[in-house]
């Protein structure tokens, strides 16, 4: 390899040789295509183009009535495909063409990353297989019927908790058989360098727009950013932009499930300890023996027993601070956005907007907050009634 | 002690013969059935034991092996259980080279130092940690050599000259090939790419190689002995065999290995020249 990938002690390389052949060529491939007028150029269409970029950033003032502060949102749920995932989608799967790959194999836990996976897939005229947890199908249908409808093949994965981890495994297993024609399309910052460092290259727009929108619109930077983190790809997205601005706050929020003191969450940073799963060091839920743990998250989108590196790195150096909502409080942040705003944000999204309500309480309409709504809620409704009951 | 390794593979060159090493999970399919099993390894005439301690999140392994570890892990049997039957198999033979195949967070959790020293206590010759490149290798060999352990490396068809230098910097005991990379190509391709991974790596290193992956038959092990194989090595093959017997009868995996280790034994020193 090039460079270590290393956030301070997280990150790094740590795949079987089989697979460090593949990691070495996507590395020099993305440092000479990163750097590429022709690459760039054709990137940044498609992203204006198709996916509809740039987003907005919308004054909630309902929601900043009732919450105190000032919110406001950065619309990724009107990107094409309904998340930010597509920004990366549509990076990489441009990148694995001009590398001359003819397949795109990804893993998804929402769905969301799957979905824009195949859109990338029909667009670049690739073959695309997903692979994705015999648990999220279920909890995430319509987007399986989304993702066939596009063209790609599904593959239930039963193995584990049959959610995203185990996606993942599986994903990267068909990598190790077939790297020299496909490419794995990882979803989220996190696996083995470079994948941090590409998909955060990809994602950085979030706060690059958001940074000069809320400077148009307010004459300063927010006091607080909010964003959810499973794997960690739109935190990391929205906060790049910001780590120089020492005023700003950057705050991820993590799935706590049935509860911080219970073993269904997600809450990696908060409750996880150093280990290493998917070719990166990074904080992990695991036993004292070294076995990861199935996470629990209502959103399948943050049912993920570890986290990018750089959001570990972050929480060390104190960078970034990282709270966890239940799926109580975020399935009510669901329907309250949706009740005050006529916006349907994801239920990973609404982790965030439900920590923001928090935070804002007794904060005073001078403080602003900007919670990345990091994609739409359509996909949860089923989902969300059922937990209503 | 890696010693182990050169003795038992100096003395096969020394007879013409190939090197026959099987592979199971510690505690599968329980404790006193994988003791059992390894029993018949030793006494069938195995080159070497390749030991397995099981991992939530085997990347590397293909169903068989995974699910396998799921149930040794399901069972309850801890990482500290492993050393203490690898304790038990040492003392069964004092000669035979053992290898851990591992996954870096089993090492990780319980430190490098300590992870090492119970292993070197325990009987092993040599690690490998699969998912622990030589780009992160540094500290890791440093506490192999203190405790005496060989580390062993996987070299595979992609792997580049760069890379097979990295490795061999590293590597001891001896090298672990795989055969095949994926679909891709027909047999006699993978023949062809497996013979010169094979040429690479004596051009890097004086260590035997050894091929294992899918290697579940006497005519694969040949054709890989053709292809200039010091030995293969054998897994998901003798997990399965493990797994279809519900009593303790060790028959059908003595009827394996006793084919694999005549086939390793016999094979004919002149024909991989033809």
């Amino acid at each position: 390899m090039i460079s270590t990938g290393l956030f301070g002690k997280y990150g790094g390389v740590y795949a079987p040789e089989t697979l460090m052949p593949a990691l070495e060529e996507l590395e020099t491939a993305f440092l000479r295509l990163s750097q590429d007028a022709e690459f760039l150029t054709r990137y940044t269409g498609l992203l204006q183009t198709y996916a509809g970029r740039p987003t907005p950033v919308y004054h909630a003032a309902n929601l900043s009535k009732i919450a105190g502060a000032r919110i406001y949102l950065k619309r990724e749920d009107l990107l094409h495909g309904g998340a930010h995932k597509t920004n990366n989608a549509l990076g990489q799967g441009l990148l694995a063409s001009m590398l001359g790959k003819r397949r795109l194999i990804a893993e998804t836990g929402a769905g969301q990353h799957g979905v824009a996976t195949a859109m990338a897939g029909a667009l670049l005229g690739m073959e695309t297989e997903i692979f994705m947890g015999e648990l999220d199908m279920e909890r995430q249908h319509s987007n399986v019927l989304r993702m066939q409808l596009m063209g790609a093949k599904v593959h239930a994965v039963k193995s584990g908790g049959r959610a995203l981890k185990d996606a993942i495994n599986a994903a990267l297993r068909e990598w190790i058989s077939s790297v020299r024609d496909t490419h794995y399309l990882l979803g989220t910052a996190a696996g083995p360098h470079p994948f941090p460092t590409m998909v955060k290259f990809f994602q950085k727009i979030i706060g690059e727009e958001a940074r000069f929108q809320i400077i148009e619109q307010t004459g300063s930077l927010p006091d607080y950013i909010v964003a959810c983190v499973g794997g960690g790809s739109n935190a990391i997205g929205m906060f790049t932009a910001f780590l120089e601005d020492q005023s700003v706050e950057l705050i991820g929020v993590e799935p706590a499930g049935k509860g911080l003191e219970t073993l269904q969450h997600g809450a990696t940073l908060i409750k996880g300890s150093l280990g290493c799963l998917h070719g990166m060091i990074s904080k992990v839920l695991q036993t004292s023996d070294g076995q990861i743990l199935d996470a629990h998250s209502i959103s399948a989108g943050l049912d993920y027993p570890s986290v990018g590196p750089e959001h570990a790195y972050l929480q060390e150096s104190g960078r970034a601070s990282y709270e966890a909502i239940t799926d109580e409080e975020a399935v009510e942040a669901y329907k309250q956005v949706a009740r005050l705003e006529g916006i349907i944000p994801a239920l990973e999204s609404s982790h965030a907007v439900a920590h923001a309500m928090k935070l804002a309480a007794g904060k005073g309409s001078n403080s602003r907050i900007l919670i990345n709504l990091s994609g739409r809620g359509d996909k949860d409704l089923e989902q969300v009634l059922k937990y209503v009951g | 002690m890696s010693a182990r390794y050169n003795k038992s593979f100096n003395r096969l060159k020394e007879s013409g013969q190939k090197a026959f090493i099987p592979f199971t999970l510690l505690g599968f399919p329980d404790r006193a059935q994988c003791l059992e099993s390894v029993r018949v390894m030793i006494e069938s005439g195995a080159t070497a034991l390749e030991l397995g301690i099981a991992f939530s999140d085997p990347l590397a392994d293909g169903p068989v092996i995974q699910q396998a570890a799921t149930r040794v892990i399901s069972s309850g049997f801890t990482v500290s259980d492993a050393f203490e039957l690898l304790a038990e198999i040492r003392a069964l033979d004092s000669d035979i080279p053992i290898g851990l195949l591992v996954y870096y967070n089993t090492v990780l959790s319980r430190g490098g130092e300590e992870f090492f020293r119970l292993a070197g206590t325990a009987g092993a010759d040599g690690v490998l940690i699969v998912d622990l490149p030589p780009e992160a290798y540094l500290e890791t060999a440093t506490i192999c050599r203190k405790f005496g352990l060989a580390s062993i490396f996987i070299i595979s068809p992609l792997t580049t000259e760069e890379r097979f230098k990295a490795i061999c910097n590293y590597a001891s005991g001896f090298l672990y090939a795989v055969s095949r990379l994926g679909v891709t190509g027909t047999e006699d391709r993978h023949d062809e790419q497996l013979a010169s991974l094979i040429v690479r790596a004596r051009q890097c290193s004086n260590l035997p190689v050894c091929v294992g992956f899918g290697i579940s038959s006497p005519a694969q092990a040949e054709k890989m002995f053709h292809a200039g194989a010091d030995g293969v090595i054998t897994g998901s093959r003798i997990i399965e065999i493990l797994q279809d017997h519900n009593s303790r009868n060790c028959h059908g995996l003595a009827t394996f290995l006793t084919e694999m280790i005549a086939t390793a034994k016999f094979f004919p020193v002149a024909s991989c020249c033809q």
